[in-house]
């Protein structure tokens, strides 16, 4: 291994570690939190539901609970790590060593994406044995999950750095991703809702990524995949850029 | 005292690669050669030169965004081997020196160049060479003490065999073998104190950076430190130190500089310090240099006869 690639490697070996330190916190309560969703919506309320667009409540609902628990955790992750590590000073660690401001980022992005990652995993391994989850379109559900999960590790990333005290990462989970989760289509299709709720739910860019994962598992779709694809590549190439411009700029890490 | 460099006449405003104007003498290599224990990177060439000193500041201003202007034009330069005392008051601007040094923070004019690699356009090799130990411990709470070591060289590049051997020597010298698996925010003021040294030693810098490294410890783990300060400087590493005891600069360091509203005020041994402000000990020298001469030993010895 190179110097750089050891670096690399430590740095995000750091990123895994801390949250595998906390695992009850950092996979065990967001698991079990995902399996009362399914308990809740899929077991209690999927008995009323009982189809939708053909498909089983259940099943339906499960995707965008899949995609939820990675972009959450991915999110959170990054977010906290950041903020943290600002707080005890640790970061001037990172900051003081050779590592590249590209070599931070990806460190820190990819902290946030392998937790989100499996949690995802353990919710799709979890969810497989309790339904019959079918995959239609692995080529659309693999690069979707991919860049849904690195467009929130970004996003967490971006948080964390702008962050000065916890209340700023509480703020942007509670008060803006989970609402935009929420209303994006995880517990419902977007085309039963009533106007203006329709359309104002396609200004929405999480309803996009909920809508390609869906596809991917069920291949049922509300909006172009295509479109979908590129709008979310685009996004998490525009985030990847804003990212390493403040890391290079040592934007609220160096005096 | 005159400021220990000269001139460069070299062309201005060149384009940073990382983000903000330089002058041109940034962008010029430093010497020749190789220096110190313990070398993992060598310095950049040029053709015969005299080496490179270890750490060469000219005239270094950082103006904060808040408008506080911390440094004014600073200018140093130590050499290989040095050890090298910095004096001032709270606020003086140390701190922030030490971390314009270290890539904590970004200088608004100035350069500096550690072993000839300037800090912004050749970051990865000039951090290379510096280890810090910082005023605050700033240990990550969620490691333990033997992973806190392995995680900074491992940011070092260190390849995981030496990181294995180094950490363990490094556990032994600081008496941190017993708690290497204790998690840091469990560990003794003192403990920290250590760890936080030896995590700085750990890529074997050829410049150690100590920023008050003996505030608030006991006397014994402060000569012990002492100690070890003296061999690793014996054995070639450059040591860049702050500190707030007088004596202790004065036993320790070869060079020291006074700082003072961002500015370098004096600069020579203890002795000559003292000479300049015509006093006799470094510590009336410092008391001159702070305005408080009326609390000098002698001054207060003779009031009470």
């Amino acid at each position: 291994m190179s110097a750089a690639q050891i670096r690399l490697f430590t740095l995000w070996r750091r990123e895994a570690n801390r949250f595998m330190k906390i695992k009850k916190q950092t996979i065990g309560a967001p698991l079990l939190e995902t399996f009362l969703y399914i308990s809740v919506f899929g077991a209690a309320l999927g008995t009323r539901i009982d189809q939708l667009h053909g498909i089983d409540y259940v099943v339906f609902v499960i995707p965008g609970l899949i995609m939820m628990a990675w972009s959450i955790n991915a999110f959170t992750n990054n977010s906290s790590s950041i903020l943290q590590q600002k707080f005890q000073g640790a970061i001037q660690d990172q900051l003081s060593s050779p590592a590249s401001p590209l070599e931070l980022l990806l460190a820190f992005a990819f902290g946030g994406f392998m937790r989100g990652l499996i949690v995802a995993a353990l919710t799709f391994t979890a969810a497989s044995f309790l339904v019959d989850l079918p995959v239609e379109h692995v080529l659309v559900l693999v690069p979707a999950l991919f860049l849904v999960g690195l467009f929130f590790s970004l996003l967490g990333v971006v948080i964390g750095i702008r962050a000065e005290q916890f209340d700023d990462v509480a703020f942007a989970q509670t008060f803006v991703l989970q609402p935009l989760i929420f209303l994006g289509g995880v517990f419902y299709s977007a085309s039963l809702l009533p106007e203006p709720f329709q359309t104002l739910t396609h200004f929405n860019p999480i309803y996009y990524m909920i809508n390609l994962v869906r596809y991917g598992f069920l291949g049922y779709s509300e909006a172009s995949i295509a479109l979908s694809l590129l709008a979310l590549t685009a996004a998490t190439t525009a985030l990847f850029l804003l990212n390493l411009r403040l890391f290079t700029r040592g934007y609220r890490l160096r005096a | 005292m005159p400021p220990a460099y000269a001139a460069t006449g070299d062309p201005p405003d060149l384009e940073c690669p990382y983000g903000h104007r330089r002058s041109g003498a940034s962008r010029r290599a430093g010497g020749a050669g190789s220096l110190g224990s313990g070398v993992v990177n060598a310095s950049p060439s040029s053709d015969g030169a005299a080496p490179p000193s270890a750490l060469r500041i000219e005239d270094l201003v950082k103006r904060y965004q808040t408008g506080v202007e911390a440094l004014r034009g600073v200018s140093l330069d130590i050499a290989p081997g040095e050890l090298f005392g910095l004096l001032g008051p709270n606020g003086a601007g140390k701190s922030t020196l030490i971390h314009c040094t270290t890539g904590l923070a970004q200088p608004t004019s100035g350069s500096i160049r550690v072993f000839g690699f300037d800090a912004i356009d050749r970051y990865a090799d000039a951090r290379q060479a510096v280890g810090l130990a910082p005023q605050e411990p700033n240990l990550d709470w969620f490691l333990t003490v033997e992973e806190t070591l392995d995680y900074h060289a491992g940011y070092f590049g260190m390849p995981k065999r030496e990181r294995r051997e180094r950490s363990r020597e490094l556990l032994e010298t600081f008496s941190l073998t017993e708690k290497r698996d204790e998690r840091t925010r469990t560990l003794s003021g003192g403990m920290k104190r250590r760890l936080i040294l030896a995590r700085a030693m750990m890529h074997r810098p050829r410049l150690l950076i100590l920023d008050e490294p003996t505030a608030g410890v006991d006397v014994e783990l402060r000569l012990e430190l002492w100690h070890y300060v003296q061999r690793i400087n014996q054995e070639g590493t450059t040591i860049l130190l702050t500190t707030h005891y007088l004596e202790e600069a004065e036993q320790l360091c070869d060079r020291i500089a006074f700082i003072a509203e961002g500015q370098i005020v004096g600069l020579g041994t203890s002795q000559e310090l003292a000479a300049s402000y015509e006093v006799e000990t470094l510590e009336d020298a410092y008391l001159a240099l702070v305005g408080r001469k009326e609390l000098s030993r002698s001054h207060v010895e003779v009031t009470a006869s």
